[in-house]
Order: structure tokens, then C-alpha cells, then sequence
């Protein structure tokens, strides 16, 4: 029901947006090398790659990502298992150097004996960003918390937060921009008797319309 | 008997035009004596006419002109030919352009204004009051007007009638149009303030048959120089050095986005942070070090600099088209010219 108003609050004020900046679509895109370390009651690291796309529409913005690799106990050998990941949300930015979002976030892997964890979040997220070096360099700084969240484990779900910071390099006379960032979720479930981080750093080239 | 009737009938018709035409001019000074030529009294006509002359100096040309024709036609009704002529001398001298109108007046009254119009080789000068000149590319232009075809001089002079320059000098027909460049003969402005033109009419045997003459007051007017344009104000440059601001922000940019970096698991409640975030928060740190040396306060700016630089040629451009006309001004001296009441001067008094 919350994460229903929310949606609905957010639309509602995109839609606003989108009215009175009425311009065309600005597509976007990348690629990531992402590597992540997956905490909990076991501990898995690896490299996997993502992308990651957005349609802006004036103040309105819709943003997927796809992550996809293996991940294994660290220092293992071995093909190691399979991390999955996606996400879909929608945005809307109230001002330049604000972006508002909410959508749903789901990840699944497979521990070492062979479960496979999946998660489902419905997060919002606030994401600031500005320019730092000039006009080229630009800075960001992300926060999200799971308004809801479904999760195959006997534990009753907690809470769930995340962040992502770092930056975004933008070529000059050129649409290219090189990413550099470092992004961690922290999962509490049953009352902190059961812990998940996934924590990962990334470094991306993209195409940006902006 | 016949040519007896048709004379009748002619100074009938005439009678009746130029009573519709007195009836517009009854309020002249001469209407009296038109209307009494209009009824046939030629004696009564004269005779109002003349007085009227002697009362009516101020009158006005055409009017003066008019009632000359009439005065001339009634004379020759009177069976005065010779006073008649010499009337109509002096309404072809007084405008030589005037022409009787035909429907009004017989051809005996219009054969003798003729004749007379081209024995009397009389001339007038049409010229504005004033005229502003660019001398020697400009010109004063002014027209010679002719009762018949004849040998003229154009000519100006000093007061005293010594030559200052000749204009023109051969045949005309019915005008001439005469150009002056405000120069004298030898190319100069003119030392005098005051000058005559003169027109001298001659006779087909060279014998001198009148001059006419317009006093020309000249007045030398020297054009303004133009100021020279401002300079461009201190607010329309843009800073030739970068100042602290882009650096101060590049590097506290950087310390605050390594430092939220490195403690973003702790803000999110996570107590085993990985140690590669460390090397993201190195990494932003490391640019925001970078943006502060690539924007360091007192670096030029060298596009500021191209586009003050422009700005200054820009008006240093103008400055030097506003002298370059200034000089062209200065050189181009103007002459006002003001021309006075003619004068026509008998062969005779000359």
C-alpha cells in the first residue's frame, strides 16, 4: 500500500514535470565492470558485468539495470555461481541536481550449498549530483531504502538500505563519459540475527545525451 | 461682311470667358477695370486699371500680370497699338513665361502679345532661397527663363561688377538649367560673402537687350566633427584570471565526495566495509586535487583573453573610422547660399 502511494505521488509529480518541460526524448547507456562482494552467512566475491540504460522525457526519467556473472568464495577456485540482478525505476527530477526515484530492485544468487537466495525490494531513492571539476567532472552521491521487500529465507525481513557514490567523468566534444563508483546494500532480516551486504565498485563507459 | 460678323461672334465669345473668369478674380486688385473691360467699356477699363497700377505695388505677380494683359488688350481696343505694346513689354519683362489664354482673348489681342513677347527677349532667374552646397561636388542649381529664343550670359560677379565666374554664355529657347560647385574660376572657395548673378540678354545682332541680376549671399558652414566613441567599460571585459572559486570547488569537491565514499557503508549500517571503496575515494580525491591545480586561482584565461582583446580592436576600429571621417568632413567644407530679390537693369543704366 505504501509503496503503491508513493508510486502513484511520484507519477503524479513526473507527469507535472514532464508538462512543463516539455522537451524530447534523451536516451542513455553503459557498461560496467562491477566487482562485487556478496556478505552474509557465506562470503562471495567476483566480476561481473552490468548495464545499464535511461530515457528522459524533461524531468521524467526511466532507468534499467542488468547485472549478470558468477560470483564464488573468495580465494576459491572454480566457475563459481550465478549473480543476478535487476532493476527498474522511475525518476523524476524536481531539480537539476535532484533526481527522486522508486521501482522495484530484485537479486538472486546461490550460496555455497547450493541455495538460491532471491530477493525482491520496492525501494525509493534520492540521488544528488554536481559538478565538481569544471564543468566535465561531476560527483554523485546515492541513497535508497526498501519501502518492502521479499525474501526466500525463514527470517522475517527487517529493514534494507543502500548507497552508491563516486564519479562521472564527461569527454570534452565527445557524448562519452567514464564512471567510477562504489556502491554497497546492507539487508537486515530477523531482527539482526541475520545480515546481507553486497558491496561492489564500478567502472563504466557510457553514452549520454545530456 | 462676313470676317465683319466673325469678329463679333469672336468678341462675344471672348466677353463671355473672361466674365466667367473675372467672376472668380472679383477680388483682386484689379477686378474693377476687369469688369469693365469685360462689359466692352475699354475707356473705363484703362483708365481703372491704370489707377489701380499706381495703387497695387505690393500686388502679386500673377495678378500684376494679369491685369497687364488686360490693361494691354483694352488699350488696343481703344485703338492705342502703341501703348498697348509697350504694356505688354512690361508684362513679358515682369514673367516672361506668362501666355494669355486664347479662349479669353482674341487673336488680335494674342498676335500682338506675341510679337512683342519675342522682340522683347526678356528673361527672369527661378532660384531657391536657399540652398546648402558641398563645394565643388555639389551644386547650386538655378534656371534661366525666357520669353523667346535668345543669346544669354550667365555670369556671377563681385558688388563692384568685376567678373568672378562665367557659367554660361550661347543660345537658349524657352529655359536653361545653370549649375554652380561654389568654386570661383580659379577653383577656390569664394573670398566674399556676397556675390551678383547676372543673366545678359543679347539681340541677334549682339546688341545688349537686357540684364537681369540676383544677389547671392554666401555663407561658409564647416560640418561638426563626430566625438570619438567611448571606450568599452570596465563591466563589458570578461576576468583574465581564473579566480578561487572553480578550485576551491573542485578540491573541496573532492574531499567531500572521497570522504562520503569511504564512510558510505558506515552510513548505511554496514560493519564490514570492503577495502576497495577505498581506492574509489582515492581515486575522486586524487581528481579533485587534479581540478584544483587545472584551476588554480591567477591561471589565465586565454579565452577571456581572445574576447577582450577582440573588444578592444573592435573599438580601436571604430575610433579610426570616426577619424577617418572626421578628416573627410573637415576637408568638406559646405557653402549655404541665399538668394535675394532680382533686378532687371535697362541696357541703357548699365
Amino acid at each position: 500500500m505504501r509503496v503503491a502511494s508513493l508510486g502513484c505521488a511520484l507519477a503524479a509529480l513526473a507527469a507535472g514535470a514532464t508538462r512543463g518541460g516539455a522537451q524530447g526524448l534523451v536516451p542513455a547507456g553503459g557498461i560496467s565492470i562491477v566487482s562485487t562482494r556478496v556478505r552474509g552467512t557465506n562470503e562471495l566475491t567476483g566480476t561481473v558485468l552490468a548495464g545499464q540504460g535511461a530515457l528522459a522525457l524533461g524531468r521524467l526519467e526511466l532507468a534499467l539495470g542488468y547485472v549478470q556473472g558468477k560470483i564464488g568464495p573468495a580465494g576459491a577456485s572454480g566457475a563459481g555461481q550465478d549473480l543476478v540482478e535487476g532493476v527498474a525505476l522511475l525518476g523524476v527530477r524536481p531539480a537539476s541536481w535532484l533526481r527522486l526515484a522508486v521501482g522495484p530492485h530484485a537479486r538472486s544468487y546461490t550460496l555455497t550449498g547450493g541455495t538460491q537466495l532471491r530477493w525482491a525490494f520496492w525501494e525509493l531513492r534520492a540521488r544528488v549530483s554536481g559538478a565538481f571539476v569544471g564543468s566535465a567532472g561531476r560527483g554523485y552521491v546515492e541513497l535508497w531504502r526498501a519501502l518492502s521487500a521479499s525474501v526466500n529465507v525463514p527470517e522475517r525481513f527487517d529493514h534494507a538500505q543502500g548507497g552508491e557514490a563516486g564519479m562521472v567523468v564527461h569527454l570534452a566534444r565527445a557524448p562519452l563519459e567514464l564512471r567510477l563508483g562504489y556502491r554497497i546494500d546492507h539487508a537486515v532480516l530477523g531482527g539482526g540475527t541475520r545480515l546481507e551486504t553486497v558491496d561492489a565498485v564500478v567502472v563504466g563507459v557510457g553514452l549520454s545525451g545530456r | 461682311m462676313k470676317s465683319h460678323f466673325a469678329w463679333i461672334a469672336l468678341l462675344v465669345c471672348g466677353w463671355t470667358a473672361a466674365a466667367a473668369q473675372g467672376a472668380a478674380q472679383a477680388a483682386g486688385p484689379f477686378a474693377d477695370g476687369i469688369r469693365a473691360y469685360q462689359n466692352l467699356d475699354f475707356d473705363q477699363a484703362a483708365a481703372l486699371l491704370r489707377r489701380a497700377f499706381a495703387r497695387a505695388t505690393s500686388a502679386a505677380v500673377s495678378e500684376r500680370a494679369q491685369g497687364l494683359l488686360y490693361l494691354g488688350a483694352a488699350d488696343l481696343f481703344r485703338g492705342r497699338r502703341d501703348s498697348a505694346v509697350a504694356v505688354f513689354r512690361r508684362l513679358v519683362q515682369l514673367d516672361p513665361r506668362y501666355r494669355p489664354d486664347r479662349l479669353v482673348f482674341p487673336p488680335e489681342v494674342t498676335s500682338v502679345f506675341d510679337n512683342v513677347r519675342v522682340e522683347s527677349r526678356a528673361v527672369v532667374l527661378v532660384a531657391p532661397p536657399d540652398t546648402e552646397i558641398s563645394t565643388g561636388t555639389g551644386a547650386f542649381t538655378f534656371w534661366v527663363v525666357a520669353s523667346a529664343f535668345q543669346t544669354v550670359e550667365v555670369t556671377l560677379r563681385y558688388q563692384d561688377g568685376a567678373p568672378f565666374r562665367a557659367l554660361y554664355a550661347g543660345p537658349m529657347g524657352d529655359s536653361l538649367r545653370v549649375q554652380w560647385d561654389g568654386l570661383d574660376a580659379a577653383g577656390q572657395m569664394p573670398p566674399v560673402s556676397r556675390i551678383l548673378l547676372r543673366v545678359a540678354s543679347r539681340a541677334p545682332t549682339g546688341e545688349l537687350a537686357g540684364i537681369v541680376q540676383l544677389p547671392l549671399d554666401l555663407r561658409v558652414v564647416h560640418i561638426d566633427t563626430l566625438p570619438w566613441p567611448k571606450p568599452p567599460a570596465d563591466s563589458q571585459f570578461l576576468p583574465e584570471r581564473s579566480g578561487s572559486r572553480p578550485a576551491l570547488r573542485a578540491l573541496l569537491g573532492g574531499v567531500v565526495l572521497a570522504g562520503t565514499v569511504a564512510v558510505l557503508p558506515s552510513v548505511v549500517g554496514s560493519d564490514h566495509p570492503n577495502g576497495s571503496r577505498l581506492v574509489v575515494a582515492g581515486a575522486v580525491g586524487f581528481a579533485g586535487a587534479l581540478g584544483y591545480v587545472l584551476h588554480r586561482p591567477g591561471r589565465p584565461l586565454t579565452a577571456n583573453i581572445a574576447a577582450n582583446e577582440a573588444l578592444r580592436a573592435r573599438w580601436r576600429q571604430s575610433v579610426a573610422a570616426v577619424k577617418a571621417e572626421n578628416v573627410q568632413r573637415r576637408d568638406d567644407v559646405h557653402l549655404a547660399v541665399h538668394a535675394g530679390e532680382p533686378t532687371a537693369i535697362k541696357p541703357s543704366a548699365r
